[in-house]
Order: structure tokens, then C-alpha cells, then sequence
């Protein structure tokens, strides 16, 4: 909100201090956002400045500058001078030279209309103009600069029609037409719909109730009687009509913010003498208004107890009657017995409760009166145990190399289409796009994280090894359900499948996984056939790593190889000890001992292990792969030479070499037995 | 020869051989010197080994044990002056390595810098008693706006202004029309649920991803990070706002850090401020907060004549941005390494 040094010194003395008076407007509700002076602004005449103030949504009452100096002598504890115009009208009732049928009372709860016979249109008067330039307003002409003018000094929007243009003398305030449209007085065309209100006539629409006029019934030189509205358009339908239309006036601003039923009529009086003033003419008498009644009030009970509950500090009763009562309260007796009954002003919707008074007692006597040693109490605050182990999953994966990055959580339908492991529902929109057309909710963090490594590629050659810890979103069953929102973690890196694997692993080990991580081959396309495998902790499924497939690698433009893993934390949690357990170490010397076996190629690692681990039990302290070697002349095609090395201990006494032989030899006459693995000498 | 002649011929080879060896400043004076002493054919050493035969056999042990001695001396005195002279320096240390040649660095990741505002912000909330709570990112507006004192006619709820999920009912996806599920557009949502589900007293806070449909730019992101306070307890007042926002600034910023209220307005609290941080001279923006708004608490089952409360919410990239002088919010969610791997 724009106003002028000049113009708000027309009701209110000003302080000398300018600079002290903004930051007191800041410091009590109107965030001072700039000054302009005549050097800077040239509109200005040389002894004016113009202050922009920052008016939150609930303070339609400061949209005028009448309301900021209202806040400025309850501030200063000076006198607030309202204008009260008064009008000298010809016997002609208004009721025979205009009817107003509103036929859309949600839209339009009051339509006000005077008229005003007689008038000749011409330039404003200088100080109009001047003021009105000083907070860039344009000048039109006498009858449209007044209905401007009383706009910015109350807040309560206004329009004049040309009388002559009114086809059957009949105002109609309705419900749009399907496809009807309107020139506005910008001298565009729009097209309406049905939910949206218009003033018009008995033929056409005329305004778009609230948000523009219409260019047809203008006001122009030629205009002799004009008609003066002063309504009230509901601020849902304002605002979705001028959303609509992506029309937005300062009228429309206002009617958003509510405008005063009581300064309805003011504001029509007020610009009927302004306009009377400067171009004459005869106001037709009374006025048609649909809705006279305004309600009253009810009053407001503010305890003082309440006001120390809630803002800590005491306050006088003196000073919370002088700020109610300055801020336009009314109340029917002096507080008493700790408690006082205020009613509200009309122009202040916002002040309907007890807390709404406390707000305003406490914005005017001065938050900076409130201390700032007033400590809370102790209180215990644990950790949770998801922020401990994302700390552990971050220091895992810092340590393996791996750079924590955060990408957008919802993706193009072109990243979303590229994988989708944990669900076959289809993901989630938005009505309105994120960033470069994304609209979907992304099921899986992967292409995510793929495009951000060949972004790093393609933009400076990186090969960016990432993670990324986040929810994805599972749509539920049916439409409405809100989705599952499964907090993942997943990471893209180079090497290969078995460094990556290595990562989960050790990420396993870390947060105490008590059961062992196991693979599933599963298909997919996009993946190194056979290269992609679901990962499960026990029972439980985990996530999914592979590689990626050189086709899609092209079409990232990436070099391989490329590995994506992503697994549910909750998963990864749910049978951890985050809290490591110390386990007894044996004080027993162990034997280590090397096995180099050959056998189908079709036997898996974890088969051969569990074996191994099966044959010895409890004295086997470790398996540990070495390698694998290939030799078909020696050993026949489609077999292999796995070496590993068993580890062997007890806990009771120290091994002898026959009891490792005796051990040893049941690991061998186990493999021969379970998958005709042949030791090697 | 007698032993005693024997001995004393060894210690002046012994003496005369390490002096010239020190002495040797150059390659050639050291090859002399090492062949005159311990040459195979015709070093001093050798000569003096042969005489031994001489000795009275009685006395050829102690001669043999000192000729050891007096050898060894010298070898190391040969190998002394050879390690300086090839070697170089005065501490016989190798001449190819450089020690200021760049160490080999361990590939260690990095943690986005967002994460670690959120542990630090955590922890200091952490030990004014403060717990972490969540809750969804997509919400129904009942937890949005309806029960956060938002009305229906309230700008806040404008399509343009959130991210309403399109649904399938109409065939086509709906456009700018309020939806039954939406991307949250504040961390205030976690409170209703975590008032919803427990009694008073409660110290949580929030933090996670919030929406709203802003165009990129420097300042600007559609998704950000939101840190929202919660206390509610039988006698909570505006003075303990106050307190525990300049015990948070002051812990977050460093040294007694001046903080001030201006009124604002959200529809959750009231009286409702903004909360400015005095910052190297300047007052900072620092973010929202307030005394619960009793609809509120009815919305939640608490009776506002039992409890009082406050909140607070700030925005988590404008503190990270400023601690580690980010100009560009864009680049957080960037994933470009170039970024990352400065934090």
C-alpha cells in the first residue's frame, strides 16, 4: 500500500520524525518497505514523499489512507480527523431514475447505487491530481478521479457508470452467462463464465462485479448523469473471478481483503461531494441499497488474566481501554473486576475474539515490552531412532565415496516412465507443473539420481557418485488413499556391481543387521540382463541393485558401467541393533586354512557357504571368498576353481591341528557330498 | 709383532681412517680414502689383517676381537661418508622425495549442506528439549488448512498457490481446482497430527520438504525445507517465545544476538509476529511464529482455556544459504558435484 506524506496529513498530525513513525508502522503491524522521495520519484510534488507499506491479508482496513492514519494517531496517541460529507440533493428520488434487481447475493451481499444528474466531465481538481500521481494513480477525468481518490483514502472500491448507457434504466446484479463476454475498460475482451458475478443492465453485462468495468458505459466527456456504485462483492468470488480472468484490479485487491459495510455508504456519500465539487450536477435523493441493515456487533469479553496468560506481561487497564477504544472499539462501561466488553469496529473483521484483542492490545503497547528471560522449562529431548541411522547411512556412504544430493520429488512422466521398482500403480500428479513440465510424484529416487550424474557428466565431465535420502510416493489402493511415503535411500556410483554391493553390505553391517542380505535375480528392462537383483534382509525385501544397461546409458548420454542401488529405510531398520553389542572375543589362537575347490559352474557363492558353514558350525569363525578360476582344459567345460579360506576357532580350548584336520575334512566330504566339489590338491 | 704393537697399530688405522672419511667432502676424496682403508687388494685394513699371523697365538684372540671392532667402526664409518656424499644432506635423506608434494586423498562423500543445517538446527532444538517429529508430504487439506484455522474463502487455498494432486475421477486430469489431497505447503501440518495423537505437554519440531508453486530463481524454489517449533504446555506465553528464539539465535549465530517481534498474520496463531534477527547490523528476516490460535487447539481436542502455546517456522535454505554464503538457491537441488563437493 502506497500513501502519501501529504495526503495521510489531511487526518492525522504527522510526527516530525519520518523515519522514526515508519519504524514504528513496522513495528506495529505495517512493515515499511520504502520510501520515495521527489528526487527519486518525480510524480511527487516537492514538499510530499510517498511510503509503501506492507499490509497483511487480514487488514483490509488499512488498504485506504484513512486506516494507516488511524494506526499512526493510535500510535501517537493523536486525534484521527474523518471527513463527513454531507450532501445537498435535488428532488428527484433516485427510485424513479434507476432499480437495481441483485439476483446473485453470494456474489454481491449489498449493492449501493446513487445518482448524480447533471454533471460536466472534465480535468480533477490540482490537489486530486497531485495525489493521486503521488501514489501513481493516472488521472482520467473529475467523475473517475474521484471514485480513485475515495478508493485509496477508505479502501471501499467505487464505480460510475454512464447513465445514459444503461439500457432500461436497470441495474442487474447476476450470475455471469455461459460464454457471454465483456470490454473492459482496458480495452480487452473477456470471457465470462457462470460463476463468476456481473453488474449489467437489462441487456449486457456492464462490470465484472468487483474486479473492472466495462468500456461500454465508461465515463467520458460526453457523459452527463452518471451512476455511483458502492457494493459489496464476496472476497471468494472476487478473487476466483479475477484468478480467473488474471484480472486483477485494486478494487479487486480490496474486495479480497473485505471492505467496511459501514463505509459502504460513507464512500459513496464522500465521492458524490468530491465529484459535486468539481463537476457539478445534482444528487438525485437517497440511495438504493440492497442490503441496509448492518449488524451489530456483538461485544467482545477480554480478561486481563488472559492478556498476562498469553503474553507474559502485565498491562495496565488504562492503556488496554485507550488502544481498544482509539482503534474504534466500543465498549459500554470501564473494565472492571478484570475484565472489560468491547465491540469491534465495522471496518475491522479480523477482531472477533478474545485472542484477536489481546493481538491488538499487544501490537500497539509494544512487542519489544516483552522479555526475553522468561526460560522454559527442562525437558528431556531423545534422538530418534530414524535420525541416528541416517547419520549412520550418511557416514557409510561420505565414507565409500559417495556425495549426499537432494533432487526435486517430482519428476517429468519421461523420468518416471524410466523405472519403477517398488510398485506397478501409476504415480501421482500434480494439477500444476513443478519445474520444466514435472508434474508426476516419483516412485523411485533412481532416474533422479541418474540424470543428476549425467548432468555432472555432461556439464563438466564428472563422474558423479551420488545418494540421495527421501520419500518416494506409493500411490494406495484407491484414489483418494494418500500415498505410502517410504523413506529410501538410493545411490549411483561407478565400478561394479560388487563394489556396490560391497557399500550395501558394509551399510548392512553398520546399522547392525541381524539377518543376512540375500539376492534375487529379478528382470527388467533398462538393467544388464541378469545384472539386476532384489535385495532382502532375512525375510524382509529390502530394495534392488544392478547395472545399468548400456542402452540406457546412451540415452543419458553416460559412460559405463553405471550402478544404481535403492533401498526402504524402514526395511534396512527394522531388525537393526543400532546400538552395537559387544560379542566375546576367543582368547583361543585360530587356524586358517586355504580350500581350493572345483566344481559345476552352476554353484553359487551362498550355496558353497552355506555349506561350508553347516559342515563345521560353531568352531567356524569365518568364510572368506578369495577367487574364482576358470580352466576348461584342465577341469572340463563349464567348471570352475573357487579358493576360499575357512577360518577356525573355539571358544574353550586351543585347536589342535587334528581337530582343524577333522573339520576341514568334513567341510571337503560335505562339498563332495552336497555339490560335488572336488578339493584340489 | 707383539700384541701390543699389534693393538696400537690398529687404533691409529682406526682413528687415522674415520677422520679422512669425515673428512672426504667429495666423491673422488671418498673413493680414495675407501680404497686406501678397505680396498679387497690393498686397503690398510687388509695389510693389518695379514700381520696378524704374526701375534703370539696366545694373543691372537684379543687381537682378532679388536680387529673386528676396529673394522666395523670403519665400514660404517665408509658407509656413513658414502650415504652423505651419494646421498645429499646433511641427514642422509633420499633427494627424490619432497614431502610438499600433495598427499593422496582418501575419496570421502559429502553431506548436502541442507542436512547439515537441519542436524545443527535439530541439535540446538534438541537441547532446549525439542524433539524431531514428520509427517506426510502429502496431506488433505483438513491437515493443510482446515484445522490450521484456514478457511475456505482464504487465499491461502488457492490452486495457484499449491500443488492440488489431479485426480483420475474426471478422465482427464482437473486443472486449478481444489483437490482432496495436496503437496503440503508447511511444516505446520506435523503439528496437527502430533497434537491430534498425544496430551500436552508437547516440544516437537518439524522439519521436511514443503511446496509451492513459485517460479525458480535465485531465491526462489517450488520445493523447500521448513523447521517449525511447537510448545504447548499448561502456562506458555509469548515471553517464552521470545526467549527460546534468542537462546536459538544466539546458539546458531554465535554471540548475543539481538532479536525483535513485528506483528504479522497467520491464520494458526495469534497474536502472530514476525521475527527479526539483528545481524551484522541489519535486521535479518529470520521467519514466522506466534501464540497457537485457539481454534487451533479446539481442532485438535485441547481447550485453549487449559493450555497455552507457541510455534515458530522458519525456512531452512535462507539460514543455509546464508552460514555458507550460497547466492544461487537453485544449485542445492542441482546435484552437480561441483556444488556438492564443496560442503
Amino acid at each position: 500500500m502506497l500513501v502519501s506524506w501529504k495526503w495521510l496529513s489531511r487526518y492525522v498530525d504527522l510526527p516530525a520524525d519520518r523515519e522514526q513513525l515508519e519504524t514504528r508502522l513496522s513495528l506495529s503491524g505495517l512493515n515499511h518497505e520504502g520510501t520515495e522521495t521527489p528526487s527519486e520519484n518525480p510524480a511527487l510534488s516537492p514538499d510530499d514523499v510517498c511510503i509503501d507499506l506492507e499490509v497483511t491479508s487480514n487488514r483490509g482496513d488499512c488498504l485506504g489512507h484513512l486506516g494507516v492514519a488511524r494506526e499512526i494517531s493510535v500510535l501517537y496517541n493523536t486525534e484521527l480527523r474523518v471527513p463527513s460529507p454531507t450532501l445537498e440533493t435535488s428532488k428527484t428520488d433516485v427510485r424513479s431514475l434507476l432499480s437495481v434487481e441483485n439476483e446473485f447475493t453470494e456474489a454481491c451481499p449489498r449493492y449501493t447505487a446513487r445518482v448524480i444528474q447533471g454533471v460536466k466531465v472534465g480535468p480533477s481538481p490540482d490537489w486530486m491530481q497531485a495525489a493521486l500521481a503521488s501514489i501513481g494513480i493516472g488521472v482520467v477525468n473529475n467523475v473517475v478521479d474521484a471514485t480513485n481518490y475515495v478508493l485509496m483514502e477508505c479502501g471501499q472500491p467505487l464505480h460510475a457508470f454512464d447513465y445514459a448507457n444503461i439500457a432500461d434504466k436497470k441495474i442487474v446484479v447476476r450470475p455471469a452467462r455461459a460464454k457471454e463476454s465483456i470490454t473492459a475498460i482496458d480495452h480487452r475482451q473477456y470471457e465470462l463464465d457462470p460463476s463468476m458475478c456481473v453488474i449489467a443492465d437489462a441487456q449486457a453485462a456492464s462490470a465484472v462485479a468487483g474486479v473492472m468495468g466495462g468500456a461500454d458505459s465508461e465515463v467520458t466527456e460526453s457523459t452527463k448523469d452518471v451512476v455511483i456504485e458502492s457494493a459489496i462483492f464476496s472476497p471468494l468470488s472476487v478473487r476466483r473471478t479475477a484468478r480467473k480472468l488474471k484480472l486483477h484490479s485494486p478494487s479487486s485487491f480490496r474486495f479480497e481483503r473485505r471492505v467496511d459495510p459501514v463505509g459502504v455508504e460513507w464512500a459513496s456519500r464522500r465521492v458524490c461531494q468530491l465529484i459535486v465539487e468539481s463537476a457539478g450536477g445534482t444528487v438525485a435523493e437517497g440511495i438504493i441499497d440492497t442490503a441496509p441493515e448492518i449488524e451489530q456487533r456483538p461485544p467482545i469479553v477480554l480478561r486481563l488474566s488472559q492478556l498476562e496468560r498469553i503474553l507474559g506481561i502485565t498491562i495496565d487497564s488504562i492503556e488496554v481501554e485507550r488502544i481498544l477504544t482509539a482503534l474504534g472499539c466500543q465498549s459500554d462501561a470501564k473494565i472492571s473486576t478484570g475484565s472489560g466488553a468491547f465491540r469491534a469496529p465495522s471496518w475491522r473483521h479480523d477482531l472477533t475474539r478474545e485472542a484477536d484483542l489481546i493481538e491488538e492490545v499487544a501490537r500497539i503497547h509494544g512487542y519489544d515490552k516483552i522479555p526475553e528471560d522468561s526460560p522454559i522449562p527442562v525437558a528431556p529431548s531423545s534422538k530418534r531412532t530414524f535420525d541416528s541411522a541416517t547419520e549412520k547411512i550418511r557416514g557409510v556412504l561420505t565414507a565409500a565415496g559417495l556425495s549426499e544430493a537432494m533432487t526435486p520429488s517430482v519428476v517429468t512422466s519421461k523420468l518416471d516412465k524410466a523405472l519403477s521398482p517398488w510398485t506397478e500403480r501409476p504415480a501421482l500428479s500434480t494439477q500444476t507443473a513443478m519445474l520444466k513440465g514435472a508434474k508426476r510424484l516419483r516412485r523411485t529416487l533412481l532416474p533422479s539420481l541418474i540424470e543428476a550424474r549425467a548432468n555432472n557428466w555432461a556439464s563438466a565431465s564428472i563422474e558423479a557418485d551420488l545418494f540421495e535420502i527421501a520419500h518416494l510416493y506409493l500411490p494406495g489402493k484407491s484414489d483418494e488413499d494418500l500415498p505410502e511415503e517410504l523413506y529410501a535411500v538410493a545411490m549411483v556410483c561407478g565400478g561394479d556391481f560388487f563394489s556396490a554391493k560391497g557399500v550395501i553390505e558394509s551399510l548392512c553391517e553398520r546399522l547392525g543387521a541381524r539377518q543376512t542380505l540375500s539376492v534375487q535375480p529379478v528382470d527388467s528392462p533398462g538393467f544388464v540382463a541378469g545384472q539386476l537383483v532384489r535385495l532382502s534382509l532375512g525375510e524382509t525385501s529390502l530394495g534392488y541393485l544392478g547395472v545399468v544397461a548400456p542402452k540406457t546409458l546412451k540415452q543419458w548420454k553416460l559412460p559405463g558401467p553405471v550402478i544404481v542401488a535403492e533401498l526402504s529405510i524402514p526395511a534396512l531398520l527394522a531388525d537393526a541393533e543400532l546400538v552395537p553389542q559387544q560379542q566375546i572375543v576367543s582368547m583361543f589362537p585360530s587356524v586358517e586354512r586355504d580350500l581350493n575347490f572345483v566344481m559345476s559352474e552352476s554353484v553359487r557363492w551362498n550355496e558353497l557357504e552355506n555349506v561350508v558353514r553347516s559342515a563345521v558350525g560353531q568352531q567356524l569363525k569365518s568364510v572368506t571368498y578369495r577367487e574364482t578360476y576358470r580352466d576348461p582344459e584342465k577341469d572340463g567345460k563349464d567348471r570352475k576353481r573357487v579358493l576360499l579360506s575357512v577360518q577356525l576357532q573355539s571358544d574353550e580350548t586351543t585347536l589342535s591341528g587334528d581337530d582343524a584336520d577333522a573339520l576341514v575334512q568334513s567341510v571337503i566330504g560335505a562339498c563332495k557330498k552336497k555339490l560335488d566339489a572336488e578339493l584340489l590338491g | 709383532m707383539s700384541l701390543q704393537n699389534f693393538l696400537s697399530a690398529l687404533d691409529s688405522l682406526q682413528s687415522e681412517a674415520i677422520a679422512t672419511l669425515d673428512a672426504a667432502s667429495d666423491a673422488e676424496a671418498f673413493e680414495a680414502a675407501r680404497v686406501k682403508y678397505v680396498g679387497q687388494k690393498k686397503g690398510a685394513l687388509k695389510d693389518i689383517q695379514k700381520q696378524m699371523g704374526s701375534v703370539a697365538a696366545d694373543d691372537r684372540k684379543s687381537a682378532g676381537m679388536r680387529l673386528n671392532e676396529v673394522k666395523q667402526a670403519i665400514e660404517k664409518a665408509v658407509a656413513e661418508a658414502q650415504s652423505r656424499i651419494s646421498g645429499g644432506g646433511e641427514s642422509g635423506a633420499d633427494p627424490t622425495f619432497d614431502p610438499t608434494l600433495p598427499g593422496v586423498r582418501p575419496t570421502i562423500g559429502h553431506v548436502h549442506p541442507i542436512t547439515q543445517t537441519i542436524t545443527h538446527l535439530t541439535e540446538i532444538m534438541g537441547r532446549m528439549g525439542f524433539e524431531a517429529a514428520e509427517g506426510p508430504e502429502v496431506e488433505d487439506p483438513h491437515h493443510n488448512f482446515v484445522a490450521l484455522n484456514i478457511p475456505e474463502d482464504h487465499p491461502a487455498r488457492d490452486p495457484l498457490d499449491n500443488f492440488y494432486l489431479a485426480t483420475a475421477a474426471t478422465g482427464a486430469e482437473k486443472r486449478n481446482v481444489e483437490g482432496t489431497r495436496l503437496l503440503r505447503s508447511q511444516t505446520s501440518t506435523v503439528q496437527i497430527r502430533v497434537m491430534a495423537n498425544r496430551k500436552p505437554p508437547i516440544r516437537v519440531i518439524s522439519l521436511g520438504r514443503v511446496y509451492r508453486p513459485d517460479d525458480p530463481d535465485a531465491t526462489h524454489f517450488p520445493m523447500f525445507h521448513q523447521m517449525e517449533g511447537l510448545l504447548v504446555d499448561t502456562n506458555v506465553t509469548m515471553a517464552n517465545l521470545k526467549t527460546v528464539l534468542r537462546v536459538f539465535a544466539t546458539n546458531y549465530l554465535g554471540g548475543d544476538v539481538e532479536i525483535r517481534f513485528r506483528p504479522s498474520f497467520f491464520p494458526f496463531t495469534e497474536p502472530s509476529v514476525e521475527v527479526d534477527f539483528l545481524w551484522d547490523g541489519n535486521w535479518i528476516e529470520f521467519g514466522g511464529a506466534g501464540m497457537v490460535d485457539p481454534n487451533v487447539f479446539r481442532a485438535v481436542g485441547y481447550d485453549p482455556e487449559e493450555v497455552s502455546g507457541f510455534a515458530f517456522g522458519l525456512g531452512v535454505e535462507r539460514l543455509c544459504m546464508r552460514r555458507h554464503g550460497i547466492k544461487d538457491i537453485r544449485d542445492l537441488y542441482s546435484g552437480d558435484m561441483r556444488f556438492l563437493s564443496q560442503f
